[in-house]
């Protein structure tokens, strides 16, 4: 089914001993297990969506040793999407454009969303804007989705792995991953005061230091939280400046969904937060033997 | 709201209870009795699908006494399905919510005639939420036994349903009782402060509302795929949004709201005619009937002001669900899903947005519709729903024959989309109308 989709990967030497040819997307399993030692340096890379040919680009993200009295071990070097996920990439999950129309009907529960019942972005943006009102189930879907597609291993942040990117490389201490604080936000960050009201085209501030786009404020981003609870990150065009902290969490809200004129409520999208996407992760290559 | 609304119920069984020391109570309450004198009020929903079951919810959450007592469908497992949702949203079979919920396999009717079932079963108030091809039919039975109605949009699919859509709202009007229409966006408190700065006039507002356009773009809906036991019949019902028939086609189904926002954006005037260009543009196989997926219709006023609706249903397209509104001396931004409500300068600053509280829309309308059965001044908004039902059926009519469609012609049209028979066996699909041979009836 994949066979036609391209892949542009740019992977480490340490990758490339089995074949840089596109990977079917059932034998993810069969692909040679790559061994990749934790403190390996990884290289970007980009993966073409099927379809819209969409560019999804991969930026390292270091490991991280344990913090001094952190009962948690560190964190093992992963890749993180530059950009939040934007509609070019969802939709061709969430309306199965990857299949043949007479496919595309059935409800299919368990993997793919419901139609949404709203317009689903609200009429921001589409193309280069991040997918939004989704929920955490839906941005799930989204990387069980993706890495069938390709065969490597898509998946969440982790709230450490998420804090840790957006820091960038500075202390636990710091609030932003950039320097010069607060003052500086309005370079790095659409938010409360630069924003007018709604989410913007992504990496359209600066990136930070790894290469990473709007990971304080556009969208707030669902990952998995400490609690191993859905939990978002970084703040959105709506919050204020401490929203935008990489510590600030907010666990969903009753509010989110309150509108739903459905019951049961959707599982996949959340009527009130147009405020909420996400981005996806790719695993180190050691787990994806 | 509903803390007022609840402290009034209280208020009342109170003043029952204790000779009324001190507290006021409306003389209508007193004159009507619900359910044998006491303060429950019954409540029978028909049509058991995903926006019924969340109406049904809604109503009991409304007022402590209201009781669910009856439910209706064409099909058994979306009733079955149905109240175990509601259960299960009032907070499982052993909460207080259970106390709402008195439903025997006596009073759970399914079939055509389900709605008759409901009617005839002892209740005060229905809740109209099957397809909308069933909605003048249901109503009309339902104002004819004095029940209160809630009937979700659209009214109708066609002008035949339309005209008996107004003289039910009349007869109810007549018997004082209650018909609320699920334009919801009616009841939002952003939605409301924003068209009445609108309509205020002068300089906190736009000035004179010269134009609106209003929107719906968004994607497809669910298409659920045949299955081997299926009639042509259950298999149209099952996929109704797609059967022009039974929904309307999107544009009087889903579209409506926007319509009804553009009928209010306009001081709810009368359209003297509509031009209306659509298509099927990004569709096809079975579960996909014979809708268009999109629209742009345009509403000529009799003194030639003009007002705009575009909408479009196709997926991997930019989606939007906003109002503009144009006036004299500036224009209105208007997204209840952004939210956006927001009043501008002509030269497009913001002059004035709504920052007060929202709450659910679709708690406040049957907050409304039950307080204002409580108080005995029960709401009747059916006309004005059925006349934005029929300017979203007018553009349909337009686009389907590339006519130009007067309201005179719409209101009087005798297309009559209802099926020979209402049984569950064959039913071809019907043909895709093609403007300019497809036929004005």
């Amino acid at each position: 089914m994949s066979m036609f989709f391209a892949f542009t990967l740019f992977l480490p030497l340490a990758l490339s001993q089995g074949s840089a040819a596109p990977q079917p997307a059932t034998t993810a399993s069969a692909a040679p297990p790559a061994t990749v030692s934790p403190d390996a340096k990884l290289e970007p890379f980009t993966v073409s969506v099927p379809v819209s040919g969409y560019k999804l680009n991969f930026a390292p993200i270091p490991p991280r040793p344990p913090l001094p009295g952190d009962a948690a071990k560190g964190i093992e070097p992963f890749w993180m999407c530059t950009t939040e996920l934007p509609w070019d990439a969802f939709d061709v999950y969430v309306f199965k454009l990857d299949e043949p129309e007479e496919n595309r009907g059935g409800v299919d529960a368990k993997t793919h969303p419901s139609k949404p019942y709203l317009p689903p972005d609200r009429g921001f943006g589409h193309a280069n804007f991040a997918a939004i009102s989704l929920t955490f189930k839906s941005a799930e879907g989204f990387c069980a989705w993706l890495s069938g597609k390709t065969g490597m291993t898509f998946r969440l942040a982790t709230e450490d792995e998420w804090e840790h990117a957006a820091r960038a490389g500075r202390p636990p201490t710091e609030t932003y991953g950039f320097e010069g604080g607060a003052a500086m936000l309005g370079d790095f960050a659409w938010f409360k005061e630069n924003a007018n009201g709604q989410p913007h085209e992504i990496a359209t501030r600066k990136p930070s230091a790894w290469g990473l786009y709007d990971m304080h404020g556009n969208v707030a981003e669902w990952v998995k939280g400490r609690d191993g609870k859905p939990v978002v990150k970084g703040g959105s065009y709506n919050d204020p400046a401490e929203n935008l902290a990489a510590s600030w969490r907010s666990p969903p809200q009753p509010a989110w969904n309150m509108s739903d004129p459905q019951v049961p409520k959707s599982r996949w999208w959340l009527s009130d937060a147009p405020f909420i996407g996400f981005r996806v992760v790719r695993e180190n290559t050691r787990s994806e033997r | 709201m509903s803390i007022g609304r609840r402290e009034f119920v209280k208020s009342a069984v109170a003043a029952g209870a204790a000779g009324a020391a001190g507290l006021v109570v409306p003389s209508a309450l007193a004159a009507r009795a619900y359910a044998g004198g006491s303060d429950r009020l019954r409540v029978g929903v028909i049509g058991c699908g995903g926006r019924g079951t969340g109406a049904a919810v809604q109503a009991l959450r409304a007022d402590p006494g209201a009781v669910l007592v009856s439910m209706g469908d064409v099909f058994a497992d979306r009733l079955s399905s149905s109240f175990a949702g509601i259960t299960e949203e009032l907070g499982g079979g052993g909460g207080d919510g259970a106390k709402q919920l008195d439903v025997p396999e006596s009073r759970r009717f399914v079939g055509f005639d389900c709605y008759k079932g409901v009617i005839d079963s002892g209740v005060d108030v229905v809740l109209l939420t099957s397809y909308p091809q069933f909605r003048p039919v249901h109503l009309k039975a339902a104002v004819e036994a004095k029940k209160h109605v809630f009937a979700e949009k659209p009214l109708g699919v066609d002008a035949v349903g339309v005209r008996s859509v107004l003289a039910s709202a009349a007869l109810a009007k007549a018997n004082t009782t209650a018909l609320l229409v699920g334009f919801c966006w009616r009841y939002n408190q952003g939605m409301k402060a924003t068209f009445e700065r609108i309509h205020a006039g002068g300089a906190g507002g736009i000035g004179r509302v010269v134009t609106a356009h209003t929107t719906y773009h968004t994607s497809t809906l669910t298409k659920r795929p045949r299955q081997p036991e299926w009639s042509d019949m259950e298999f149209q019902l099952r996929n109704w949004w797609h059967f022009t028939w039974v929904s309307g086609d999107h544009i009087v189904e889903q579209a409506v709201h926007s319509i009804d926002r553009l009928a209010w954006a306009m001081n709810d005037r009368t359209p003297a005619r509509c031009v209306c260009l659509g298509g099927r543009a990004a569709r096809s196989g079975p579960e996909s009937g014979n809708v268009y997926d999109h629209f742009a219709a345009v509403y000529e006023y009799a003194d030639g002001s003009r007002a705009f609706h575009t909408t479009r249903q196709i997926d991997g397209t930019p989606s939007d669900n906003t109002d503009y509104v144009y006036g004299s001396d500036g224009s209105a931004t208007i997204n209840g899903w952004a939210p956006t409500y927001q009043l501008r300068d002509p030269d497009g600053k913001e002059r004035w947005k709504f920052d007060g509280q929202v709450t659910d829309m679709y708690q406040n309308e049957h907050d409304e519709l039950f307080k204002s059965i409580r108080a005995g001044t029960p709401i009747n908004d059916g006309e004005r729903g059925a006349r934005s039902t029929l300017m979203a059926v007018m553009a349909r009519m337009a686009a389907y024959t590339g006519q130009t469609v007067t309201w005179e012609q719409a209101m009087n049209s005798q297309e009559d989309l209802s099926p020979p028979s209402y049984e569950l066996g064959p039913l071809p699909t019907p043909e895709i109308a093609v403007p300019g041979k497809t036929k004005l009836r």
